[in-house]
């Protein structure tokens, strides 16, 4: 068996739309260890959910993953069947959404959408003891009187309560993989701390490896340990989470952490925006994807020309895998935009 | 201690500056269905007792989480929503004292950015005729000079003329969202109320409308109401800032001083509760103190204090149970509604206290 709990090697996927071909994830690879928090950040379109839907199998016509593979604790799942691929999912690798109303049915009790998603890898389990272990579920992720409120309609929970149900959901046969996709976007800041605690109790009790899909870069420092910054459908920059905040060497992952509003640097006049907007995947620059918009290399002809490769370099807190031509240089030269406090 | 109301007045945060636009316990209440079986009616308080002053050319925040009662105050300031008790003076005219004409005219000196652009922008209309259409309303200048204005408008917001055309589909979220402010800001208001103008948006095009906001602010001599749920952009943008909770002003200061000295536990909390995009997060996360629990419910909430059932100071200690804390200044320019100010650790790195400990 190999040591990775999720191994990714050269997945693409499409969405094929008349005469347009949208290159939703192109040619991405990764490897994930168990309990490894690995964050996953970019603008809107860049990707990131398209990634997590062609690892779970879950992408639908007109979009298709074109190539790669994906092994789950050392077992190939990208060629399953659909039947196959569903006894894997939710179970072996399960999903959480940024809505939890998109997993839960209004007219149907909590309980019974919970003892469903037990009884979905376990269909020999009795109705009471199905029932049971709902309300023990719904008691490890902070339900109060869980056994009570098995009987409660989704619209009962408050948006935080969802959320945990959502993923009580998802944990229900202990993963080795779970996928969040902008688990705590639509939650509270407090909320958003007591969602993160109980992933991290997952991770520790369990052993779960969990990707993390977010756009908010503080939620990241605050989980993760390791950060893919992605970019029209690539990880332009893969590395230790603590890399990303001391020196972000990719220019687009420097852009997208300057323009986070830093309040010790009010005085510093506007905030610096990234210019210019992601590109139409279905008509990418050539060259480097960010060379249109990057502050480095836009009058630079070797980024407009020629696609950089995965560089690896040794910047201020461990090693970091850019594609940009310019990484080495940077990796030597960017100053840390924040500095590691106690 | 007991008649909150009087304790409120005396400390009232009066502004140093000119006052613009003062809420005077302000209270809101709606009428609601039950979810038992007969449905009965229900009264459920949603702002109650609010006193603030927010002055001229300042940046005035409005944070708390969801329900706490940041949206309706927004509105009854605008006088959108009927209060239920207090008043609203506009530069020292009581809103509810005026005629429906006076009103009308009035409105045009308050505007109002919604979150969502896409909801608050007619699908049909084009970016031109949506920035033209306040003008229209107000009756404000003849077809060419509401061309003119409309276009340099646009031009204010970086959108051009070729673009004036489109209708909002055609733009991107960060784009309706200047098609929206376009149209608040043309009238020329003295006081814009910005309702999470950003939330919906990327980080990267976040960047580019606080911008845009603070430009248009120093050009036109804008006063902001800035509401926002996100502590870090209100910390951001905001001069002074007003912390909610279920409905009451837990706590107000100036913002160097709310975000370094905080004195309210649920402003601490709320503080402390930011993820801070920096390296080392996860050991600031695990030293941080937790609320405990859910936000209380508007229907019962609890007698003393709002914070009192989630408060890591206050839980379970009976002042905080069985009275409400009066919003009094407890430094210059710094109010806060609690008992026991200042006892939780401070700001940021705050480090987590036992509530045993507290209670006993």
């Amino acid at each position: 068996m190999s040591e990775h709990a999720l191994s990714v090697r050269n997945l693409s996927t499409v969405f094929e739309d008349g005469e347009r071909t949208v290159h939703a994830v192109r040619d991405v690879s990764f490897d994930m260890r168990p309990t490894e928090r690995l964050g996953v950040v970019g603008e809107s379109g860049s990707g990131k959910s398209a990634l997590a839907l062609s690892i779970l199998g879950l992408i639908e016509p007109p979009g298709k993953v074109t190539g790669g593979s994906i092994s789950l604790g050392g077992r190939e799942i990208s060629k399953l069947s659909d039947r196959q691929l569903g006894a894997v999912r939710g179970k072996d690798i399960a999903l959480v959404l940024q809505d939890p109303m998109s997993a839960l049915d209004p007219v149907k009790t909590i309980g019974s959408q919970v003892i469903e998603a037990i009884a979905a890898h376990e269909p020999e389990l009795r109705r009471s003891a199905a029932r049971k272990r709902a309300a023990e579920l719904l008691g490890e992720v902070d339900i109060p009187q869980a056994d009570r409120r098995l009987d409660d309609y989704p619209h009962q929970y408050s948006g935080g309560m969802r959320q945990r149900v959502a993923i009580a959901m998802a944990i229900a046969h202990n993963p080795s993989v779970l996928i969040a996709d902008e688990p705590t976007t639509a939650l509270d800041v407090t909320t958003q701390s007591q969602v993160l605690a109980l992933l991290d109790r997952l991770v520790e009790q369990h052993g779960t490896a969990v990707i993390l899909i977010t756009h908010n870069l503080g939620v990241v420092s605050d989980f993760c340990d390791s950060i893919a910054v992605m970019y029209a459908g690539r990880f332009v920059e893969t590395s230790g989470v603590d890399h990303i905040f001391l020196s972000p060497t990719h220019p687009y992952s420097e852009a997208l952490l300057k323009c986070v509003p830093n309040p010790e640097r009010l005085t510093d006049g506007p905030l610096p925006a990234i210019t210019g907007f992601p590109p139409d995947l279905s008509r990418l620059p050539s060259g480097c994807s960010f060379s249109p918009r990057c502050p480095v290399g836009r009058e630079v002809a070797k980024c407009h020309e020629q696609a950089p490769q995965p560089l690896r370099v040794e910047g201020a807190a461990g090693p970091a895998t850019v594609e940009c031509h310019f990484a080495k240089e940077r990796a030597g030269e960017v100053q840390g935009v924040s500095e590691v406090r106690p | 201690m007991s008649t909150p109301n009087t304790a409120i007045t005396e400390a009232q945060p009066i502004a140093q500056g000119a006052t613009i636009l003062e809420a005077q316990e302000l209270s809101k209440s709606f009428e609601v269905r039950g979810e038992d079986r007969f449905a009965r009616k229900h009264l459920v308080t949603v702002l109650d007792d609010i006193s603030l002053a927010v002055r001229k050319g300042e940046s005035f925040g409005l944070v708390g989480e969801s329900g706490c009662g940041k949206s309706t105050l927004a509105r009854c300031l605008l006088r959108l929503l009927e209060p239920s008790g207090g008043r609203v003076l506009f530069e020292g005219e009581d809103l509810a004292a005026l005629s429906r004409e006076q009103l009308r005219a009035m409105r045009r000196r308050m505007q109002f950015v919604f979150q969502d652009p896409f909801a608050s922008l007619d699908p049909r209309m084009t970016a031109g005729q949506l920035v033209e259409e306040p003008l229209l309303v107000h009756e404000i200048g003849d077809r060419e000079e509401r061309r003119r204005t409309v276009l340099e408008m646009l031009a204010d917001v970086g959108l051009t003329e070729e673009q004036a055309e489109r209708r909002p589909h055609a733009f991107s979220g960060g784009q309706r969202q200047r098609i929206g402010i376009a149209r608040a800001f043309v009238l020329r208001p003295d006081v814009v109320i910005l309702d999470e103008p950003i939330s919906a948006l990327d980080v990267s095009v976040q960047a580019q409308v606080l911008n845009l906001l603070r430009r248009l602010q120093t050009q036109l001599g804008l006063t902001y109401v800035f509401i926002s749920h996100d502590l870090a952009v209100a910390e951001y943008f905001c001069d002074r800032v007003a912390v909610l909770y279920l409905g009451q002003v837990m706590e107000l200061a100036d913002r160097e001083v709310l975000f370094s000295k905080p004195l309210h536990p649920y402003s601490v909390s709320l503080l402390s509760a930011v993820p801070v995009p920096q390296a080392g997060g996860r050991g600031r996360r695990a030293q941080r103190a937790q609320p405990i629990g859910e936000i209380s419910s508007i229907v019962d909430r609890p007698k003393g204090c709002p914070f009192e059932p989630r408060c890591p100071v206050g839980r379970g200690r009976d002042l905080c149970k069985g009275e409400r804390p009066p919003l009094v200044q407890h430094a210059e320019r710094h109010w806060a509604a609690c008992h026991f100010p200042g006892e939780m650790g401070v700001g940021r790195g705050a480090t987590s206290q036992q509530p045993s400990e507290v209670q006993r």
